[in-house]
């Protein structure tokens, strides 16, 4: 399975207005970034060049793994998605 | 859209279509919210669906009518190394029987049909509806507000039932501000179609059999675990890991799962299958020391909102625990109408119904698990223990035989150290 494919094995009802706001500033000074691998999805990518850190919501699986695991609480919005939007399972 | 209703659920999960099945039949109008464009949409475990003794006494053919998948008669457990495993499987004859001790299923599916029997029996189902915030009036809890489908709900008691982050039950001030990694895993799993016939040569069942098989070992030293399930032409396979662990190992779970699906002995298990879905989600894995404040005034907090998960290692159970505290939840709603009264010691009930279940009292017995499931060397070091002793045990190369006790020491005092062992079986027999 490649994670970059996400999109061709499980559906999404994708909304244009995020569920999850990043202040990636916050990010900048972390040290420990364990969002970047521990996230299911691949949603979180640190650029050690441009010291970075770039946050993709459309393909999240809304499992909660970010929420948990981020201890310095960059979220400035975690919530789930609107009614009716986000990933859409349909036999797992 | 502005609606008054006697009792509103949260999430149309096994905890909540369960509670507002119960508040439905006894006849209260009760509003049961689904974020998803249908219940289950959002649903995933990796898992089994064991006994439900709360639903069977509502529906007395409730293995006949839910949406199931195979009865599980063959359990196994694989330790597992980059290329070798070790495996114990029990076939009973009565996991062959009925009452079954098990069954596989899909979320969606089943989710959505328990929560039309609750529609059945007059609730009133809110699909495409995520529950933002909670209403209060007069200082009283009063009902909740929806973004997706717009609008407010009004009721006089709140069933939470939003699942493991339940910001419901966050808002009312009855959980931990912040979860803490070392009380929560993550899940995730490919599901893997394949056909009938093929699953049931490969992994010797016949009729509605099913297999479900754990795997330690198969996590890179990642504190966690596998599994392996069969659907009637499907396989559920995946890994679960603890966050505190993942989060520092720099190692990803889909990379984890792709290795652990390459594994030689997994490899075949999977060949010729094809990739359908791909989930994952969090497990609330503190057992009984996670469990949050289960009332409030006006709320009732169940399933894994309430961390009501019991994975000891051996079984793993939640959708069981969820649902029973959705009934007794459900109970103590009726009970709080009776009385009209609604705080928190109008509620008391379901604290009471839920420390006289099997819920609390199995969580309570077991509550030392979690703790022991902490220790690195399981997922590591007792694996490539159990499997380099079974090969030593076999290997026979006209070397003369070393008495098992001493080819035990020896191989556990290279993989595991004799001290570790010691103190590992001591905490092992205290937490069991």
């Amino acid at each position: 399975m490649n994670i970059d494919e996400i999109f061709d094995h499980t559906s999404f009802t994708i909304d244009r207005e995020p569920h999850i706001v990043l202040d990636n500033q916050v990010c900048v000074g972390c040290d420990n970034r364990g969002c970047t691998n521990s996230c299911p999805a691949h949603c979180y990518t640190w650029s050690e060049a441009d010291q970075k850190m770039t946050f993709v919501y459309d393909g999240c699986l809304e499992c909660g793994t970010c929420y948990v695991v981020c201890h310095r609480n960059a979220f400035t919005l975690w919530r789930y998605p609107r009614g009716g939007y986000g990933v859409a399972y349909r036999m797992t | 859209m502005s609606k008054t209703f006697q009792a509103i659920v949260v999430g149309a999960g096994p905890a909540g279509s369960s509670a507002a099945l119960t508040v439905a039949r006894a006849g209260l109008d009760v509003a049961l919210v689904e974020r998803g464009s249908f219940p289950g949409e959002k649903n995933m475990f990796g898992g089994v669906l064991h006994r439900l003794p709360s639903l069977e006494e509502i529906f007395p053919d409730f293995w006949d009518r839910a949406p199931l998948e195979r009865h599980i008669m063959k359990k196994g457990v694989t330790f597992m190394t980059g290329d070798s495993s070790f495996n114990t499987i029990i076939e009973a004859g009565n996991f062959d029987k009925p009452p079954y001790n098990g069954y596989t299923i899909f979320r969606p599916r089943f989710d959505n049909w328990l929560a039309q029997e609750a529609v059945k029996a007059g609730a009133t189902l809110i699909t495409s509806a995520t529950v933002d915030e909670l209403v209060y009036k007069n200082g009283k809890l009063a009902g909740v507000t929806l973004v997706g489908r717009q609008g407010e709900l009004l009721a006089p008691v709140v069933i939470a039932a939003d699942g493991v982050l339940s910001f419901i039950a966050k808002k009312a001030g009855l959980r931990q501000p912040t979860f803490d990694p070392g009380q929560m895993a993550v899940g995730v799993k490919a599901l893997i179609d394949m056909p009938r016939e093929m699953i049931d040569d490969r992994f010797g069942l016949v009729r509605e059999q099913g297999f479900a098989n754990e795997f330690v070992g198969c996590t890179a030293g990642v504190r966690g675990g596998g599994f392996l399930y069969t659907n009637y032409d499907s396989l559920s396979i995946g890994l679960v890991f603890h966050l505190a662990s993942l989060r520092t190992s720099g190692k990803t779970p889909y990379d984890l799962l792709n290795e652990f699906m390459e594994q030689p002995q997994v490899a075949k298990m999977v060949r010729g299958g094809r990739l359908q879905e791909y989930s994952a989600h969090v497990i609330p894995e503190g057992g009984y020391n996670m469990i949050p404040e289960l009332t409030g005034d006006g709320i009732l907090v169940t399933g894994d909102a309430a961390a009501l998960c019991n994975a000891t290692g051996v079984n793993l159970e939640g959708i069981n625990l969820a649902s029973h505290s959705g009934v007794l939840a459900g109970k103590a709603v009726i009970e709080a109408h009776k009385a009209n009264d609604f705080s928190k010691r109008g509620l008391e009930t379901f604290r009471k119904l839920m420390n006289d279940s099997f819920v609390i009292k199995d969580l309570k017995t077991c509550r030392k698990a979690p703790h022991m499931l902490h220790n690195d060397r399981i997922y590591n070091e007792y694996p490539e223990l159990v499997c380099s002793l079974m090969e030593s045990i076999y290997r026979i190369e006209g070397m003369p035989k070393e008495n098992m006790t001493k080819l035990f020491l020896k191989v556990a005092k290279k993989k595991v150290g004799l001290a570790n062992l010691a103190a590992d079986a001591f905490s092992a027999w205290r937490s069991l």
